[in-house]
């Protein structure tokens, strides 16, 4: 998965993101449609979506709400990565730090987003899940509503994660952190969907990998021969 | 002096801890500092020819405007810039003029961005305090100083100067010249070209598009003798700037390597550096030791004694709270970002009829920072408990903490996350591969088990079973060895001088 710079993007994007293109206020257009398709093939190319941030902050008058909402929402799934707050980083000031009298629909909306985005990075994920069902308003299925398969992305992601820090795990922690509702659909997520094995006292048991060992190892210095070329250069002048 | 070749070394790759380059730079510099009285007699003789009208706009370019002169002169600045390159990148065919001074192409540019940087700022200022006179001015111009004009003067001028093609045919150790066309062969245009580069790396990131920044610099290869080393301040400047979007990008790694090597660039040639640029360079320097001390909070780890001792003579007790984490360290982290950041802009004119609605950009971009920054909070805590065992019980740590067994489960996780980072190897400045950073590791395992509790009670034994789960923590710490070739050839270069 590299959502910086994926194998999808086709070449007209390529021509845009690389080239002066990208500062043409007609380009918009295109990387709105490119980020549509990505909301539905369920790819992330943070990289042309900044490029479209680029383009609303410097001409305001064609912000698109739902485009710029989008573009965090897919970045969310980047977690944990600094997309998101690369993202932020090229809205305009007023949008993270809203007035308390003067709030645009765009800044709450961010505020919203940040919110939910700082319990996926603060690996608070079963508050993430309870976040997303006490949505009274329904704002954030609102939000997220344009981005296929949000859920099981995030859910994915979080399984990729445990994995690399678990070896085993009890279902109660992954029915909370995945935010499946009974211990049964987590067994069957956790087999079909990761291919993680349920043993009998009710651990599930994550194969080994390189993240998940723990390995005890030392670092050594590394001598390369260049790193004496200025001393026998020296001790060869002393002598000459 | 027209030696830009010969800036370019053939490449040359180094471990993190050779200070070779920085030896090699500093020579460099000697050697140039000392020619530098003979390079002003050239200069004068060459643009003797030149007629003194434009020879004046030359030099008037590069000079300082200060931030608080009256509108009315940043105005008559801009359209000042605006004849001069029009008539640099508008001519019929390359003009035929050599720049005034070595240092001018980089001189021009860098005041420049610095007008276009200040005028946000005023602008912005304004609108925040209200002077009408002032805002009046300011809505009927509102493209005087826009963004979309600076980018194009500076990409302009690279396209002109085919700056880029020239620097891909040097990586591949061919003659610049064959590609670098009519305008590009003339040391105006190819000068001002390539300092245009770093401006864009600049301007990128005082929009806050810090990736986008460090991709600009693609075709300029750092660490080597490249052609802005022999410009104190654009060194200087390009350093600070890649620094700090490596910052902004979570590669604290990478970003202290940069910050290190211009610290201890700037503290070997202090000595024979020239006054006047080195006072303008003291306010950066200070900056960049607190940006230092920001990442090496994020990401501890060993730094050049030189830098390690100016740090903590500097920054020694902000340093102290940022590496305890916790609540604390909140407001130094906010202090040393708002001390240490570039001034940040907003490229379009604010609103001048709420000025209440215009939030300043720094506070945007303190404000997304410190998201992160809190997400790491505690780890310093964390790690500093998993130091002292190699297995530990969640629920018994988590009671050593005080906090929740769920919540250590999620600390635990986040600092182990944010021990993967991508850093920089030999490519691109933004390519790089991931690594493991820390030194200490661990994994979770949760068990089940039946322990048996042997009591004894008037002779009769008792087994108490209980069953229930735990969690283990599996801590391994990787040890570093002795760095002993390193401490040697050090010490031993130190006999020989």
């Amino acid at each position: 998965m590299n959502g910086e710079d994926p194998q999808e993007r086709p070449d007209y994007i390529r021509a845009v993101i690389n080239g002066l293109e990208r500062y043409n206020p007609e380009a918009a257009g295109t990387l709105e449609a490119y980020l549509q398709l990505q909301c539905e093939e369920k790819f992330c190319d943070c990289n042309a979506n900044r490029a479209l941030l680029k383009l609303y902050q410097l001409n305001p008058d064609r912000i698109k709400v739902e485009a710029v909402t989008n573009i965090l929402v897919k970045a969310m799934t980047q977690f944990p990565s600094p997309q998101f707050d690369l993202a932020m980083h090229l809205l305009a000031p007023a949008t993270s730090l809203p007035n308390a009298n003067s709030a645009s629909e765009l800044a709450e909306a961010v505020a919203k987003l940040r919110a939910l985005n700082a319990q996926l990075e603060g690996a608070q994920y079963s508050l993430f899940w309870a976040t997303l069902a006490n949505d009274s308003d329904d704002i954030y299925a609102d939000l997220t509503t344009d981005i296929a398969g949000f859920e099981d992305l995030i859910r994915l992601r979080i399984a990729q994660l445990i994995s690399q820090a678990f070896r085993e795990v009890q279902v109660s922690v992954l029915e909370n952190w995945l935010g499946l509702d009974d211990e049964e659909e987590v067994k069957k997520f956790a087999v079909e969907a990761c291919g993680w094995k349920v043993g009998e006292d009710g651990l599930v048991q994550i194969p080994k990998n390189a993240e998940n060992e723990a390995k005890k190892s030392e670092i050594r210095e590394d001598v390369t021969i260049d790193m004496f070329s200025r001393v026998i250069k020296k001790a060869w002048e002393e002598t000459a | 002096m027209s030696t830009f070749q010969t800036g370019m070394a053939p490449m040359r790759s180094m471990g993190d801890d050779s200070d070779v380059e920085e030896e090699a730079l500093v020579a460099d510099y000697k050697e140039q500092v000392q020619y530098e009285d003979l390079d002003d007699l050239d200069t004068s003789n060459s643009l003797a020819h030149q007629p003194d009208d434009l020879q004046a706009r030359l030099t008037q370019a590069a000079l300082p405007l200060e931030f608080s002169a009256p509108l009315e002169a940043k105005f008559q600045s801009y359209d000042a810039y605006c004849s001069l390159f029009h008539f640099i990148l508008n001519s019929e065919g390359p003009v035929d003029l050599e720049p005034p001074s070595y240092y001018w192409a980089w001189d021009v540019i860098d005041e420049f961005i610095y007008q276009f940087n200040s005028f946000s700022t005023y602008r912005a200022r304004i609108a925040r305090q209200g002077n009408s006179d002032d805002i009046q001015m300011l809505r009927e111009n509102p493209n005087t100083w826009g963004c979309y004009s600076v980018l194009n003067v500076l990409y302009s001028l690279i396209q002109r100067s085919q700056i880029t093609e020239q620097l891909a045919a040097m990586k591949r150790n061919e003659d610049p010249m064959a590609v670098a066309g009519q305008y590009g062969s003339k040391n105006l245009y190819r000068m001002l070209g390539y300092f245009s580069i770093i401006g864009l790396l600049r301007i990128h990131c005082l929009l806050g598009d810090f990736s986008l920044a460090l991709k600009t610099l693609d075709d300029i290869e750092l660490n080597k003798k490249a052609m802005f080393a022999r410009v104190m301040a654009a060194h200087f400047t390009t350093y600070y700037y890649v620094g700090f979007s490596y910052m902004m990008m979570r590669r604290y790694g990478d970003a202290i390597r940069m910050f290190s090597h211009i610290l201890v660039y700037v503290s070997r040639t202090k000595n024979f550096q020239k006054n006047a640029q080195y006072d303008s360079i003291t306010k950066k320097n200070e900056q960049m030791y607190a940006l230092i001390a920001i990442c090496v909070a994020f990401h501890p780890t060993r730094l050049d004694d030189t830098i390690h001792t100016a740090l903590r003579e500097k920054y020694g007790d902000q340093l102290l709270k940022l590496q305890k984490g916790g609540p604390d360290s909140l407001p130094i982290f906010e202090e040393l970002f708002r001390t240490a950041c570039p001034k940040f802009i907003s490229p379009v004119p604010p609103d001048f009829d709420h000025p209440e609605a215009n939030v300043d950009p720094i506070e945007h971009h303190l404000s997304v920072f410190m998201d992160e920054v809190k997400t790491n909070m505690w780890s310093p805590t964390v790690k500093s408990y998993l130091r002292l065992y190699t297995t530990m019980d969640l629920k018994k740590l988590a009671g050593f903490l005080d906090v929740k067994p769920e919540d250590l489960r999620s600390l635990l996780l986040v600092n182990k996350q944010r021990t993967k980072q991508l850093r920089w190897t030999d490519h691109a400045l933004l390519e790089g591969e991931l690594v493991n950073v820390n030194d200490l590791d661990y994994a979770l395992q949760g068990v089940s088990y039946c322990p048996s509790r042997t009591r004894v009670f008037l002779g009769e034994i008792v087994i108490v079973l209980t069953s229930k789960t735990q969690d283990l923590i599996h801590i391994s710490e990787a040890k570093v060895g002795r760095k002993l070739v390193d401490w040697y050839l050090r010490n031993l270069s130190r006999t020989y001088t």
